[in-house]
């Protein structure tokens, strides 16, 4: 509860920043203290199970440790991305406390799709993270690349919107007490009734396509391609483990007893959105594409989750969101100071600046899996919640070969900034290379490399 | 067969048959006054559903309002036959596929539910603004108003996009 009013209230305090406060620093620094802020009141709710607001919420949010936990990891990964970004948001355009009070909205949207119980919440938390970020995509207004994406976000999204409507209609309608609530919708044991498989397949088309697995996949390239990259960097991680959640709680709240029944449905989106993920990014000579398309292949692991849907699984999609989002977000805060996005453009940077060529190393290997990063534990986890699930093991098989795909793409970067040579201009932007920003490079890393050895420490919040 | 089957058979057709012309007729302003006509017939289908304020509120923010601005557009936008897009047989093909095999689905699953009463004229005074009022501010009062937000953030997104730099 905490988390759903400070950040509200954040947003609207953002918004009067850009009334009253002339600095274009300035807005950052309050976004900062702001999130700060929520991060503490959510940390104290995890702690003491007690809000700050005693609000009648007539049961339609669940504050239970596993869905605080995972606010937690938001607020982290978004506190990192302000530190790391922040400066690069002031670049965008003239609205830059406007752009802050958005973000703040939409983690007011993930702070519902993260403790809705029912159908109710889900949608309006849904929307409220969708609508700014159609803004956040056309933010940059004269670049028709950043308008092509926007309206081609908005006009699919909408569409979108429209199924997951009409899936809550034929919900709202199946069940035999008439009711929004989740657990109004588990059935007992028996075929699914007609209605309600009807609502499931269409929740499912609309959450695929909010979370970009395939089949729904069509927009990402483009949209994460044009939209300005600070902003890719925001909607390609944290919304998007926002949305993952949000699926997972739904499909275990409300349809966990007929699981067998849909489950055909889900390996098959999985395996799709890995293999299409996976294999057109090793075509792609862009790297801020490659990474849109690297997040559809992540997205085939978070997958994996909805799949096994256990109690490792929960502790997966914890650590994935987490070691996912850092490493993105890091490795584009790193992309934006480059002055070509080719990978081309990353050759022999490590002789330029052999701290960059480091950190980005290690978010690069973690996104590829390899041992002692947090992202071979967080894909750990998710192969673990798959084996423990009993059945379909080939498809852990499948999930293994396609990681094992996913090194190529990410080591050609690795390869460029060690053993090619570099030109005679320079790689990056400079002045812009501040030694604060270097420092949360490096912390960034080092955080990553701390989940990837001791996550128990992370997985431990959800048993608090 | 009572008078409510038969109105809400009436009333059915003429929302599909209205949506089927919207969606093939060439003038975009045909599509548009089609489109009032299917508001009217679910407004229909809410006074049969005893939700009396929701249909005024149908009929007047959706055929009125927003209609209007729609019209607007249009005309401001000046579409005829020259600036149409070039039209992709396949593309085409495709869609009445897809469109199809789900409406075939649908009508397939649809068949399989045996309901007693297919059409029930509810009673009562739970359409009344009252009792609606009511239910806003206690059972739903969360979702009322959160939604403040979404609209608060599709402002500022309004602003941001429209003005200038």
């Amino acid at each position: 509860m905490n988390a759903i009013i400070l950040t509200a209230i954040w947003g609207v305090i953002m918004m009067f920043c850009g009334v009253f406060v002339k600095s274009k620093k300035a807005p950052k620094f309050i976004a900062i203290t702001g999130l700060l802020l929520v991060f503490a009141a959510n940390a104290v709710e995890l702690a003491t199970k007690k809000s700050f607001f005693n609000i009648q919420v007539h049961d339609m949010l669940q504050m239970d440790s596993f869905n605080l936990a995972f606010l937690a990891v938001i607020f982290g990964c978004t506190l990192v991305f302000f530190l790391l970004s922040g400066a690069d948001v002031e670049n965008v355009g003239s609205h830059v406390a406007e752009y802050f009070a958005l973000i703040f909205f939409v983690l007011c949207g993930v702070s519902l799709a993260a403790t809705f119980n029912t159908l109710l919440i889900l949608f309006i938390g849904i929307e409220i993270i969708s609508i700014p970020l159609y803004i956040l995509t056309g933010s940059d207004k004269r670049n028709l690349k950043s308008n092509e994406a926007a309206l081609k976000y908005f006009l699919m999204g909408a569409f979108s919107t429209g199924i997951m409507l009409m899936g809550i209609a034929f919900l709202f309608g199946g069940n035999p007490t008439a009711s929004f609530y989740l657990q109004h919708l588990q059935i007992g044991v028996g075929p699914m009734p007609v209605l309600i498989a009807f609502g499931l397949v269409f929740m499912l088309v609309a959450l695929s396509f909010k979370v970009s697995a395939a089949p729904f996949h069509f927009w990402t390239p483009d949209v994460y391609d044009g939209a300005p990259t600070v902003f890719t960097s925001f909607m390609s991680t944290i919304v998007k483990a926002a949305g993952f959640f949000a699926f997972l709680r739904l499909f275990q709240n409300a349809f966990g007893n007929m699981h067998d029944q849909w489950q055909h449905l889900i390996i098959f989106i999985t395996i799709a959105t890995l293999l299409i993920g996976n294999v057109t990014a090793v075509f792609q000579q862009s790297v801020k594409r490659m990474l849109a398309y690297s997040s559809i292949a992540q997205a085939g692991f978070m997958l994996l989750a909805v799949f096994a849907l256990n109690d490792r699984a929960k502790e997966g999609i914890l650590l994935y969101a987490a070691a996912y989002s850092l490493a993105t977000i890091g490795f584009f805060a790193i992309l934006i100071k480059m002055e070509d996005y080719t990978i081309d453009g990353f050759n022999g940077l490590a002789r330029q600046q052999p701290l960059l060529a480091f950190t980005a190393t290690v978010f690069l290997l973690s996104l590829t899996g390899v041992p002692l990063t947090a992202g071979f534990q967080s894909k750990f986890f998710m192969l673990m919640a798959a084996v423990e699930n009993g059945n379909n093991f080939w498809v852990v098989i499948v999930a293994v070969l396609f990681a094992a795909v996913s090194a190529y793409y990410y080591f050609r970067v690795i390869q460029a900034m060690y053993f090619k040579e570099p030109g005679n201009l320079p790689l990056t932007r400079e002045t812009e290379l501040t030694g604060s920003f270097k420092a949360m490079l490096l912390i960034t890393a080092i955080l990553i490399i701390f989940i990837g050895i001791y996550p128990e420490i992370l997985v431990g919040w959800m048993y608090h | 067969m009572g008078i409510t089957t038969i109105a809400f058979i009436l009333l059915s057709l003429m929302a599909i048959g209205s949506a089927i012309m919207m969606i093939s007729s060439k003038s975009p302003v045909h599509s548009v006054l089609w489109l009032i006509v299917v508001f009217f017939a679910i407004s229909g289908h809410y006074i049969l559903l005893n939700a009396q304020f929701l249909a005024i509120v149908n009929i007047i923010v959706y055929a009125g309002a927003i209609m209007v601005l729609f019209l607007f557009v249009v005309m401001l936008m000046n579409l005829n036959a020259e600036t149409e897009p070039i039209k992709n047989y396949r593309l085409r093909l495709i869609g009445i596929l897809s469109g199809g095999s789900l409406l075939l689905v649908l009508i397939a699953a649809m068949m399989k539910i045996d309901v007693a009463q297919p059409v029930l004229m509810s009673t009562g005074d739970s359409g009344l603004i009252k009792v609606l009022g009511h239910a806003l501010f206690t059972n739903y009062v969360l979702p009322f108003e959160i939604s403040s937000v979404l609209f608060l953030s599709a402002m500022i997104g309004a602003v941001i996009i429209g003005k200038k730099e």
